[in-house]
């Protein structure tokens, strides 16, 4: 197709903000983004066809081999047939209608599923099932908030366009003014583009936030503290920023990763959920998680309502159990625990503990992937997919829980499958 | 030698998803992904400049990569980007909740000169 065409409202399929505003044009193969895209945004179109797994490939005496698709679909079900307890993994860069077919392949092969957010945002699943979540849309928040505290994330690194889309520029229904409406805090235990760019920076000492969040709700619900300065930080500084709370007319509080790989992990997703909900004695307030992978919150959405569990669900007995901490990827890994594997749209060679990749890359593993990934380096079974939101469509659900639908701009090369259908086929031949 | 002992924090950058679209098996990614971020004069002080060769060490194990001056982080902290070099240091213990902590790893780091540092094709040999 020579043609040029324009695309608007298009979906990026990268993070977890979901932008769904941008322009993208295509020409004899090309993409190019138009507008507002982010680099992050810009380099997955512009290199969309680059490091792609070229074609379906088997490891033959210790070498890849071009093989056909068939012969990969039929090696890689033979793998999970034959296996005691698979464990299927990825999910998050990829569609809801995967992660579906993903939780079948589970269930009918008795193993085990788990989703990126297994090493990620697992301690706030965690948490929010303890807890529980006052939340509120993207939306909401562009049109209401004037207090926006960013804690252990740095958006301006990782969510490109969070802060002119949702959090600290745009102009809403009551905050007219965008920018200048909104006070920003930041807390971090070293100072990033997000901490240069608020009204107040918090540094903290690694591993205190617990201490910090726990003195700050003392201090919400009216205790006094002894002492002059907490995590590192001054108290002057810590009451400042509880009257900012107490006295906004709409908080929320984002968060990241410095939070839950963090020292204490779930219980500081607890201490500020707690916090949250403690400053409703006073006004609204909300919290969000800022979530990496495009669909990650759709990974834990689709597996919640097909098993009753939102990440590392067994079934082995036949039936779905949930144990974080036994049936979690790493675990399963670093305990020798699974004896195949089946990897879609992630790559955990690349991220788990040493002892974990080195397990993983020492059973039969089957990768499904549109690119070439670590895991896929040391792969059994290799099979090329399409691009989700570039080559194919489907579902995936925004940080903040709202599903929207990726879009279709290019035709896979010929005789990729989007990987929804790979599954598909390797379940009918399970 | 002298070894300077810090806390380790892993995270994501804008850069990281940028050379990661373009390619795990890029150049662009290796040298971004292969680095250290450290205080200035934590480098000194281990008498490394920028783009030396550095060893991270951990209980968990240790890894070669290239120092890079940081005017944002305090003294006594370093960051890398997470992902296969930080994988190869990194705790194994999830303390019963699927994930080791990632952020905040007692470390020691010192110059390192000459030492090769793994491709990613290195790294998975060496687990294979």
């Amino acid at each position: 197709m020579k043609m040029k065409q324009v695309f608007k409202d298009v979906v990026c399929s990268f993070c977890g903000c979901l932008c769904d505003n941008l322009e993208i044009e295509v020409e004899n193969g090309e993409i190019r983004p138009l507008s507002k895209a982010c680099t992050v945004s810009r380099s997955r179109f512009v290199n969309y066809n680059r490091d792609r797994v070229p074609y379906p490939m088997m490891k033959i005496n210790g070498k890849h081999e071009r093989v056909s698709l068939e012969e990969s679909i039929k090696k890689a079900a033979e793998i999970l047939r034959n296996a005691d307890r698979p464990l299927i993994y990825g999910l998050s860069s990829t569609t809801c209608e995967t992660q579906r077919k993903c939780v079948e392949i589970a269930e009918k092969t008795g193993g085990i599923i788990d989703q990126t957010a297994t090493v990620c945002h697992a301690p706030t699943v965690v948490a929010f099932q303890e807890t529980g979540e006052i939340h509120a849309t993207l939306g909401e928040i562009k049109n209401r908030s004037d207090l926006v505290i960013f804690w252990g994330c740095n958006p301006l690194q990782a969510h490109l366009n969070h802060f002119v889309r949702y959090s600290v520029f745009p102009k809403g229904m009551y905050t007219e003014k965008g920018r200048k409406e909104r006070y920003i805090v930041a807390v971090d235990v070293r100072e990033t583009r997000t901490t240069k760019l608020a009204d107040m920076f918090l540094k903290i000492t690694p591993g205190k936030d617990f201490e910090l969040l726990s003195v700050i709700r003392a201090l919400v619900n009216g205790a006094k503290i002894n002492a002059e300065e907490v995590a590192g930080v001054s108290m002057n500084k810590i009451k400042e920023l509880v009257e900012k709370m107490k006295n906004c007319r709409y908080g929320v509080i984002f968060f990241g990763l410095g939070l839950t790989m963090s020292r204490g992990k779930h219980y500081n997703i607890i201490a500020t959920l707690n916090l949250v909900r403690d400053l409703h004695k006073y006004t609204r307030f909300v919290v969000i998680p800022m979530r990496g992978h495009f669909n990650v919150k759709g990974a834990g959405m689709v597996l919640a309502w097909q098993t009753g569990y939102p990440y590392a669900v067994d079934f082995t007995r036949g039936y779905p159990r949930y144990n974080p901490g036994e049936y979690a990827a790493v675990n399963l890994l670093v305990n020798r625990e699974v004896d195949a594997a089946l990897i879609v749209a992630s790559d955990p060679v690349a991220t788990f503990p040493s002892p974990a990749a080195k397990y993983l890359t020492q059973i039969p593993t089957i990768v499904v992937d549109p690119k070439i990934s670590m895991t896929s380096l040391t792969a059994d079974v290799v099979i090329p997919c399409a691009l989700a939101g570039i080559e194919t469509e489907g579902t995936a659900y925004r940080m903040d829980g709202v599903p929207i639908r990726l879009k279709k701009l290019i035709e896979p090369k010929e005789g990729v499958l989007p990987d929804e259908e790979i599954m598909e086929k390797i379940l009918k031949r399970i | 030698m002298k070894k300077l002992e810090a806390v380790l924090i892993t995270g994501r950058t804008d850069k990281q998803g940028e050379t990661l679209e373009i390619g795990k098996t890029s150049k662009e990614y290796f040298e971004h992904l292969s680095t250290v971020q450290m205080n200035q004069q934590d480098m000194s002080e281990i008498n490394v400049k920028e783009g030396d060769t550095v060893k991270v060490e951990t209980e968990y194990g240790s890894v070669a990569v290239k120092c890079k001056a940081s005017r944002e982080i305090d003294r006594g902290i370093i960051f890398m980007p997470y992902g296969p070099w930080t994988s190869l240091i990194s705790p194994v213990d999830t303390e019963g909740i699927s994930m080791p902590s990632f952020k905040g790893i007692k470390a020691k780091v010192y110059k390192a000169s000459g030492e090769r540092i793994l491709t990613i094709q290195e790294i998975v040999e060496g687990y294979e």
